[in-house]
């Protein structure tokens, strides 16, 4: 049954096959007239029904290339271009940064988790700071896109981590530039940086799923944004859902459409997830909100914890990174490599 | 099949007033054709005036859907075919190719399911790269950006020994015969298989050896369920193009799977009954975090024993 293939919704399809149209053949060979009068529909209604066949019949033309499909690349290919571009975008923590292979990676879907007051929300804004690094100082130069759905981004604390950002990019000019170089360099001010986030803020789970619908619109006016930061993805789905079935085709489909953005635009897409309570094998022990299939969701999953008095990152999934851990912290700058006097402080 | 409409343009004995004929009888599609009592059918021609015309469209139907059943095989030609053409594809892993008593096997669908980060898609690159290297070119569809090309850089490297200048025409011409797409819903995968059938049927002298599907349940999960019975009728569609793929092409397919939580907080496959029965052998992944050990345990298999474990682990 080659119509069931096609992206019709399912009466159009029982239309097309009590009809007698159960190839795509039979159907292509039809007037849009013909086929209106047959289904009992109007004649756009059938204008899109062949568009939509003739969409798919298109691919099968075999063109001269060296691929078997139609937009397949090789592996080769891949490697190539990935060892060309510069693709990562740096957290800022030397440690951080060496375990992920130079930092996030665009292209990829990354999830953070871990428990409230870890610094997930600082490593999001530090993020967000740092895609915007130019060229000439590392950076992919970029702007960011920053989803809110707690309402924990602050304007002041970006403009904080904004200024740390400016000022160790004009004291590196200083000290590697020398010369005639070092003016045209341009450096950036803070105002700058915080231009070039795009903030939107949602209130409930539908404007989520608007909202990723609507980013396959808006990226490709902007073509500059280079990082996608969802902050945090779980909370509009934690409470009052009372469907849990329909929980998980909501947000397999939104996993789906984020993996899809991540490739066609190559962003890096960074989600933000919280943690909750998992019973088995007799303990209980922290896993990440929204369940296994969420899990599958992602291409690299980082954890962050506290191990004693330190904050740690664990990278738990990826398909090309090693599994390994790296201490970091968060201090008034963002965040930055671990040392002795960013512990965490005990209320005695 | 279809409409009779459409076998007019071909058919010469197949008229206007044939469709006519049949229209009387309610038929209007080679399925209503097939439903029908033929002997009913001559009979009711017989009192027409134009009844040879009318029989000789019966029999022109009967002929044409002749040409489209499958032929029926002997035992005998299945066993040359499997002992000709249907090999094992070795995985690269010595323990997992003893578990499967040689490794994938040509003409069937075979299923990893795991837990999140069990090494499915490090087996999917391992076997990826041990065909490449040795046997034939390789489909990737990739349907959550995990393909990673560094990581299959680092692996065909460990296999093919390290020689140096010799190693560096091996990789490319490994990755070479990668290719991988990136599908993002259920339907641009039906279309790609469908795309690689054509050009498979068309181009002979193409060698595909294996296709890896990672992850078929992140595509049709998001449809399954709900109040339409659309998402069932995908499995089976897709279900149906990678069997006839793997079986008249000669290809092992391989396809990835999630779990999701059963009864009692214990973990079951994903897509349920529906997809249970669709994929030749399923293969169950663990991993032990501690000691970083990978298990692997038969779920089903055609012809062995479910139960059958094996460990490995992943440089």
């Amino acid at each position: 049954m080659e119509v069931l293939r096609l992206p019709l919704s399912a009466s159009q399809k029982g239309k097309l096959i009590s009809a007698g149209y159960t190839s795509i053949a039979s159907i292509s060979s039809t007037s849009p007239s013909h086929l209106a009068l047959e289904l009992k529909v109007s004649e756009n209604e059938a204008l899109e029904i062949l568009k939509n066949v003739s969409d798919g019949s298109r691919l099968k033309r075999t063109s001269s290339s060296l691929t078997v499909l139609n937009g397949a690349q090789s592996a080769w290919d891949m490697l190539q271009e990935e060892e060309t571009t510069r693709v990562h975008i740096t957290t800022s923590c030397a440690d951080l940064d060496s375990i992920l292979g130079g930092g996030i990676s665009c292209k990829e879907v990354t999830e953070i988790g871990g428990v409230p007051g870890i610094g997930k929300t600082q490593l999001g804004i530090q993020l967000a700071v740092n895609v915007q690094i130019p060229y000439d100082y590392g950076g992919i130069g970029g702007k960011a896109i920053y989803i809110d759905t707690e309402g924990s981004f602050m304007a002041e604390r970006a403009l904080q981590i904004a200024e740390a950002c400016s000022h160790d990019m004009a004291e590196y000019s200083r000290l590697y530039h020398k010369g005639p170089q070092a003016c045209e360099v341009k450096t950036m001010q803070p105002k700058d940086f915080l231009e070039n986030i795009f903030y939107f803020r949602v209130c409930s789970y539908t404007e989520q799923i608007a909202l990723t619908n609507y980013l396959d619109e808006f990226i490709p006016k902007h073509k500059d944004v280079k990082v996608v930061i969802i902050d945090s993805i779980t909370f509009h789905f934690r409470q009052d859902f009372d469907d849990m079935a329909l929980r998980t085709r909501v947000l397999g489909g939104i996993a789906l459409n984020l993996m899809k953005l991540a490739r066609k635009f190559g962003v890096a897409v960074v989600l933000l997830n919280q943690v909750t309570t998992k019973y088995s094998d007799g303990s209980f022990h922290l896993a990440l909100a929204l369940g296994d299939s969420w899990s599958h969701a992602s291409t690299n999953r980082i954890i962050l914890h506290w191990n004693g008095d330190e904050r740690y990152a664990y990278i738990d999934k990826s398909p090309s990174l090693r599994s390994a851990s790296a201490p970091y912290s968060v201090t008034p700058k963002g965040i930055r490599n671990s040392s002795s006097n960013n512990k965490r402080i005990k209320h005695i | 099949m279809g409409a009779l409409n459409y076998l007019t343009v071909e058919n010469a004995s197949i008229d206007a007033d044939f469709v006519q004929f049949c229209a009387s009888h309610g038929i209007f599609s080679v399925e209503d054709f097939l439903v029908h009592d033929v002997y009913v059918l001559v009979a009711s021609a017989e009192k027409l005036s134009n009844s040879d015309r009318l029989k000789q469209g019966i029999n022109q139907m009967l002929s044409i859907i002749e040409t489209w059943h499958q032929p029926w095989v002997s035992g005998q030609v299945l066993l040359e075919d499997r002992e000709q053409n249907k090999h094992c594809l070795s995985t690269g892993c010595k323990s997992f190719d003893m578990l499967l008593q040689g490794g994938l096997r040509v003409g069937h669908v075979t299923e990893f399911v795991g837990p999140s980060s069990s090494g499915k898609t490090q087996v999917c690159f391992q076997v990826a790269s041990n065909v490449a290297i040795k046997l034939g070119s390789v489909v990737f569809i990739d349907s959550g950006n995990s393909f990673s090309p560094t990581r299959i850089k680092q692996i065909v490297t460990r296999i093919s020994g390290s020689v140096e200048t010799w190693v560096h025409g091996i990789l490319q011409q490994a990755m070479r015969n990668i290719e991988c797409h990136a599908v993002f819903d259920v339907y641009a995968l039906l279309n790609v298989l469908q795309q690689l059938k054509s050009s498979l049927e068309s181009q002979a002298g193409y060698k595909v050896r294996l296709i890896i599907v990672d992850s078929v349940s992140s595509l049709i999960a998001p449809i399954l369920g709900g109040s339409n019975a659309q998402g069932h009728a995908l499995i089976a569609s897709v279900g149906y193009l990678l069997k006839k793929l793997a079986d008249r092409h000669n290809i092992a397919v391989l396809v990835t799977n999630h779990m999701v939580s059963g009864e009692g907080g214990t973990l079951k496959p994903a897509l349920g009954e529906s997809w249970k029965n669709i994929p030749h052998v399923r293969l169950q992944f663990s991993r032990d975090h501690a000691t970083n050990i990978y298990g692997v345990y038969i779920l089903k298999h055609p012809y062995m024993a479910s139960g059958g474990s094996a460990n490995f682990t992943i440089p």
